[in-house]
């Protein structure tokens, strides 16, 4: 899947990738696409969330080797 | 006669019993024998769902960790300048542990006997305040909005206050400030906190 910035967020927990996502979404025109990759388990219910009350699409949630990746598209 | 409960509601009783007594007095201070005769159950039946007193305790871990704190809210409102975002985090985590005090307890007992897993779990909640502090103390001080301060150092002080504030709350005995609810002994370690900073 193509995307248009990535954000690499392992290491740090919840809700720092969140809010470095956050920043990084608003720098992104309408429809363009976020990779994010964390290491925190609960960033895949945050990030769900995260989508709901933001309006953003969450693309993708997989799990590959102990990290989480995320695509999100802004609304 | 009492009820037969299901296996599901067996291993629950089993936790809910070894949380609170655990709580109470540490891994060590906890014995099989004394969790069994709580619950009202045979040894036997309570190797049959945990094999040992390290899987117990460790399930309640399990447990205390599907209570996890959410942070998204504080963060994606919209003006969540530092503080702000801080003073929301906060009241999460402080009501979190609040309606669960055995937590705090635990953690407690682990600083002094724990292994190194519990330990590392414990941190681990803590660890969302410090990264949060840390990086954003470090990206005002690059856009000079703080003075030069030791952003890691920043973040462990305030960890170790809103854990004595927990800590005096959570421990009846030990409440030096009763009459001073809960939040607003954060609001004013807040304050303070946010002097020490200096933020212009």
């Amino acid at each position: 899947m193509s995307f248009d910035a990535e954000l690499d967020a392992k290491g740090l927990n919840c809700p720092l990738p969140i809010l470095r996502a956050k920043k990084a979404i608003t720098a992104l025109s309408s429809g363009q696409v976020l990779k994010i990759i964390a290491t925190d388990p609960g960033s895949v219910k945050d990030f769900e969330a995260f989508c709901n009350q933001t309006g953003n699409e969450l693309l993708s949630s997989a799990e590959a080797g102990g990290a989480f990746e995320f695509m999100i598209k802004k609304s | 006669m009492t009820k037969r409960l299901s296996a599901e509601e067996r291993r629950a009783s089993i936790i809910k019993v070894s949380k609170r007594l655990f709580a109470q007095n540490g891994f060590h201070g906890v014995s099989i024998d004394e969790i069994v005769k709580e619950v009202g159950v045979s040894p036997a039946i309570l190797y049959r769902h945990f094999e040992s007193k390290d899987e117990l305790y460790e399930a309640v871990l399990q447990e205390f960790s599907a209570t996890r704190e959410s942070y998204v809210e504080a963060v994606v409102a919209d003006d969540n300048g530092f503080e702000q975002v801080l003073r929301s985090m906060t009241t999460v985590f402080v009501s979190s542990i609040m309606n669960h005090p055995d937590m705090l307890k635990m953690e407690m007992h682990s600083q002094l006997e724990g292994s190194e897993a519990s330990q590392e779990f414990f941190l681990n909640r803590w660890k969302s305040f410090t990264d949060y502090i840390e990086f954003n103390l470090n990206e005002l001080q690059s856009q000079k909005k703080i003075k030069p301060i030791n952003a890691k150092a920043a973040a462990l002080i305030y960890q170790g206050i809103i854990r004595e504030v927990l800590l005096q709350k959570c421990m009846q005995s030990t409440d030096r400030f009763q009459g001073t609810p809960v939040s607003v002994l954060v609001d004013e370690v807040i304050n303070l906190f946010m002097k020490i900073i200096e933020v212009n």
